[in-house]
């Protein structure tokens, strides 16, 4: 295919520029095999790192969203803020049809939650209720799952409680034993009652194991004297990511419905904690991928310009015979896009696997390891999660690392004067 | 066809001046195999550079076939080398990583050549200058006066209308130098290519039809001689 005028033209599979530039590239193959492997390093590091930290956060937002808030939940008025019994909602008929109309939303499930001491003996606890619905608790959350002894709710038992591990060990608990629950009800007035241990179960909140225990809803609004009122309700969307359209259409929703001051929150505002942790935790993470990023990108940037003071006499003579600066800019970019897609594919091809096979296979922490992650909250477990969204972000963060990297030789390339190339010897 | 009149070049290094050409004019007619002589220092490649559109005159003018060369833009400069010009350098000055036939290729594929047609002429070329069986080779594969043998067929290749050769002997023997002399020679006969040479090679200018002697930035001496 002709070309325009001095610009090289296309030959069989390569042009004239491409040829120039793959070869180029292996002129020098101790430098292009150094700076290939940087670039490999660097890949694999930021493949692994993303889907190290995606899989490590993911987990963290599903046992959160799992075990407390759901991925969007309804509260009364100000209850996010107080987390008093004082703020509370009515799950009325219409509220729950529309929740379960909404598209994207997979089950509800209604909860009090509120605070009291529990006592066995002479060992007591302050503790966080939880009073759920037997049948639509385990619809939306992984709590019945975590169970280590006897059962979750429902149970035959009188007024049966699930404990935290730790909780039970605090309290010397085992099953079947009785516990004094004291607190404020609803009323003011001063509430206790017996409640039988029928279950324990181990959460991944090393905090939350210490201090959670689950009765049933109707047994709590009894206790606290709440009549039908519940303090939140958790929904489980079908995908996280349809969280900010669930949450538009539920306002929607609760603005048509019986009572509009009910609030709709998605998961993040439930425990911006959460969300802070994890925010942090990726700057940091990311902070140093990109220092390594740079690194690399002056590793191109130096290969890339030593080959092009290298070849001042060359490339004089290029432009003496004819060929267009901008063509010389090309080649020189070229081969920084080479040396960019070389260790780009190699590096895939060593990340990807690798990756793939801690998402199959997460990695248990143990000792001081564990108990520094459990410090905070978080479940000793590393998962690797590997989303498209990294593969593409990683290329196109190499690719445009290569690209800055050449931008100063390729100009400096091009600009050159062929008489002043030709006397440089 | 090329014309030089009153022409300067005056390099500024450092704030030092150095006057490379002090007031030359010269006329270059197709067909011409003519040499600029003269001890290194007394201008001729620079002035070899001015008539190739490598270099700009401090002042003076050249002209190409009535076209003046300073009034032209980057852009059609390179279209002029590229199109009418052919270049012998001194070091050779072949592409490494390409081989004798893409080397000699290479201004046709700038020109937009189709292959088919490149490889005929590159090969045809190649084989008049006596490297037919090396056109796969690479540069450093191949001796100094191979080099310098594909270095004249990549600039004959496009029938130019003008050859500019800087000391094309100056880095081989006597006997590569002279086939590669009479190589050209027969191009200019044969197929009336413009041969403008610098040199103080001896056999050079014995061979040249025309000898321009230029001394510190000065003709000082133009002597034609029978063909």
């Amino acid at each position: 295919m002709p070309g325009d005028d001095g610009q090289p033209t296309e030959d069989g599979f390569f042009d004239l520029e491409s040829r120039l530039a793959w070869r180029n590239v292996w002129r020098n193959p101790r430098r292009t095999g150094l700076t290939v492997a940087a670039t490999v390093f660097a890949v694999f590091l930021l493949i692994n790192m993303a889907a190290m930290s995606a899989g490590v956060h993911g987990k963290m937002i599903e046992d959160g969203v799992r075990i407390q808030s759901g991925h969007v939940q309804l509260s009364g008025e100000g209850y996010l803020e107080e987390r008093t019994l004082e703020r509370s909602l009515r799950l009325e008929p219409a509220l729950a049809r529309a929740v379960e109309e909404t598209p994207g939303v997979v089950a509800m499930a209604p909860r009090l939650v509120a605070f009291g001491l529990l006592s066995k003996e002479s060992a007591t606890k302050g503790v966080g209720l939880f009073g759920v619905d037997p049948e639509r608790e385990p619809t939306v959350s992984t709590l019945p799952e975590r169970m280590v002894e006897g059962r979750f709710l429902p149970d035959d038992t009188e007024r049966p409680i699930v404990l935290g591990e730790r909780l039970a060990e605090h309290l010397g608990a085992s099953l079947g034993d009785e516990l004094l629950l004291f607190s404020v009800a609803y009323t003011l007035e001063n509430a206790y009652d017996l409640f039988t241990v029928c279950g324990i179960m181990r959460l991944p909140d090393p905090q939350l194991d210490r201090s959670l225990a689950i009765i049933e809803l109707g047994d709590a609004q009894a206790f606290f004297a709440y009549g039908d009122r519940v303090s939140e309700v958790a929904i489980l969307a079908e995908q996280a990511g349809d969280v900010p359209t669930m949450v538009a259409s539920l306002r929607e929703a609760v603005a048509a419905g019986p009572d509009p001051t009910v609030e709709v929150h998605p998961w993040n505002e439930v425990m911006p904690e959460l969300e802070q942790l994890i925010f942090i935790d990726a700057a940091g993470l990311y902070l140093m991928l990109a220092i390594l990023v740079v690194v690399v990108g002056f590793g191109i940037l130096n290969t890339i310009l030593m080959s092009v003071l290298e070849r001042k006499r060359e490339l004089g003579v290029m432009l003496a015979l004819g060929l267009r600066p901008r063509a010389i800019f090309r080649v020189v970019y070229k081969e920084s896009m080479l040396l960019a897609a070389v260790g780009l594919v190699i590096g895939m091809a060593l990340a990807v696997p690798f990756a793939l096979w801690f998402q199959a296979h997460p990695i248990p922490l143990t000792g001081d390891a564990a108990s520094a992650t459990e410090a905070f909250g978080i479940e000793p477990v590393v998962t690797f999660l590997l989303e498209w969204v990294n593969i593409v972000g990683s290329s196109l963060t190499i690719f445009v690392v290569a690209a800055l990297a050449a931008l100063y030789p390729a100009i400096k390339a091009s600009r050159a004067r062929p008489v002043d190339a030709l006397r440089s010897i | 066809m090329l014309e030089a009149h009153d022409v300067f070049k005056v390099y500024d290094t450092r704030g030092v001046e150095t006057r490379a050409l002090d007031g030359v004019s010269l006329e270059i007619e197709a067909g011409e195999f003519t040499a600029l002589a003269g001890p290194s220092g007394s201008g001729k490649t620079t002035l070899l550079n001015l008539f190739g559109a490598l270099d700009s005159a401090t002042s003076g003018s050249i002209r190409l076939d009535g076209q003046e060369l300073s009034e032209l833009k980057p852009a059609e400069l390179a279209h002029l080398r590229l199109h009418q010009l052919g270049f012998v350098f001194q070091a050779y000055n072949l592409i490494p990583v390409l081989t004798a036939r893409e080397n000699v290729e290479f201004v046709m594929e700038l020109q937009g050549i189709p292959a088919a047609e490149r490889r005929e002429r590159s090969l045809a070329v190649l084989a008049e200058v006596g490297l037919a069986d090396l056109e796969a080779k690479r540069p450093l594969e191949m001796s100094g006066g191979q080099q310098q043998r594909v270095a004249v067929a990549r600039a004959i290749v496009t029938n130019p209308r003008l050859v500019l050769a800087d000391e094309p002997t100056a880095n081989l023997d006597s006997h590569t130098a002279e086939r590669l002399l009479d190589l050209m020679e027969e191009m200019n006969r044969e197929h009336g290519v413009t041969f403008l040479f610098s040199t103080h090679d001896p056999m050079v200018i014995e061979k040249a039809r025309r000898v321009v002697r230029l001394r510190d930035g000065r003709i000082f001496a133009d002597e034609a001689r029978a063909a």
